[in-house]
């Protein structure tokens, strides 16, 4: 399927507009799978996979592969603007009134602001904990998790290093079950 | 201009090693942009927050710190030097994907990122408690969103109404 560039440009825009609170990639799915049909379900899933194992912030990744899919190379940057643009317009403009005014302790700003700041954490140990019964399914998966975070989390060795030593040993603990 | 090279290099090893989703490397990212001394601990914390109250990616976060460590154009040079490895990779793989698919290594290692990447984001959550919560009232509020973010409800309605839980613990206070 090949869809023009300004289409492309303003679906992902809206996705880039519309999708608050992170869980980028439902917003993508409902737009691209759901509502335009440019995708397939299969395909979709395919290409998350995909995005996962890449460096860098999922949600882009998909945005730009997807993009690339569907509009070539140049889809791909189209797909990537789209999305970033809304969100990174809105927050420039919120971090020049940060710096600006600044945000004192015991400010009403800095008060709201740490309120945002509880709610967004609430945010990322729900979703790991939603995770958990379907990440950590085997005792090695517990252990391999469980050796990232004492390594990365608690003796802050380097987060290249801890990929490295990690992954490998990942892949082999998981070499036969990959059939 | 130097300054901007400086951010967007740094940016860019960041975005480089963030396997497991941009977030993996925020306690990372953290400890070395606190101790360049582009931003204080209570800024990242701050940074962090707005950057899930924007629409599209959470790591929007970094055109904060960008910003802070270098005007506009660190601001840009942050966004570019974090999303641009990722994408770049994701549009070229357009048609690599169908033989990496078929790979055993890839099957393998796509199993293995996931317990992987859920000892990163443990780890991410306790530099976010360490950097962003300094009391009673912070738990609890955490606890609180945490529950009901679990239990299915708006996550945009969640942060407005954390935003307003604060503002008024701060006037009660």
């Amino acid at each position: 399927m090949r869809v023009p560039l300004p289409q492309l440009f303003t679906a992902f825009l809206y996705v880039g507009l519309t999708a608050f609170g992170g869980g980028g990639n439902a917003y993508i799915y409902q737009l691209m799978v759901v509502r335009r049909g440019w995708l397939s379900e299969r395909e979709f899933l395919e290409t998350t996979a995909l995005c996962r194992v890449l460096p860098g912030p999922v949600f882009a990744n998909l945005a730009a592969h997807l993009g690339a899919k569907l509009g070539g190379v140049l889809g791909g940057l189209v797909a990537l603007v789209g999305v970033l643009l809304p969100g990174s317009s809105l927050m420039l403009l919120l971090s020049l009134a940060y710096f600006h005014f600044g945000a004192q302790p015991g400010s009403s700003a800095e008060g709201a602001l740490s309120g945002v700041a509880a709610a967004a954490i609430g945010l990322v140990l729900a979703t790991l904990l939603r995770q958990v019964r379907v990440g950590l399914d085997s005792l090695k998966a517990i252990l391999l998790a469980l050796a990232v975070f004492v390594t990365y989390g608690l003796l802050h060795w380097s987060l290249p290093l801890v990929l490295l030593l990690a992954v490998p040993v990942g892949v082999v603990l998981y070499w036969r079950e990959a059939e | 201009m130097r300054e901007g090279l400086e951010v967007f290099l740094t940016f860019l090893r960041l975005g480089l090693v963030s396997f497991g989703g941009g977030m993996a490397n925020l306690p990372e990212m953290a400890r070395i942009l606190i101790a360049k001394g582009w931003v204080t601990p209570q800024q990242f914390a701050d940074g962090f927050a707005m950057g899930q109250f924007v629409p599209g990616p959470n790591m929007l976060a970094v055109v904060f710190y960008g910003l802070s460590a270098g005007g506009l154009v660190g601001a840009v040079a942050a966004a570019l030097g974090m999303f641009l490895p990722g994408a770049m990779g994701a549009i070229l793989l357009v048609h690599g994907w169908e033989w990496m698919a078929r790979a055993r290594w890839s099957r393998a290692l796509r199993k293995a990122l996931v317990p992987v990447s859920m000892g990163l984001s443990a780890s991410m959550l306790l530099v976010l408690i360490q950097l962003g919560i300094d009391s009673l009232w912070g738990f609890a509020l955490m606890g609180l969103a945490t529950w009901l973010i679990y239990r299915g409800a708006n996550i945009l309605a969640v942060m407005v109404a954390g935003g307003a839980l604060g503002l008024g613990i701060s006037w009660l206070r």
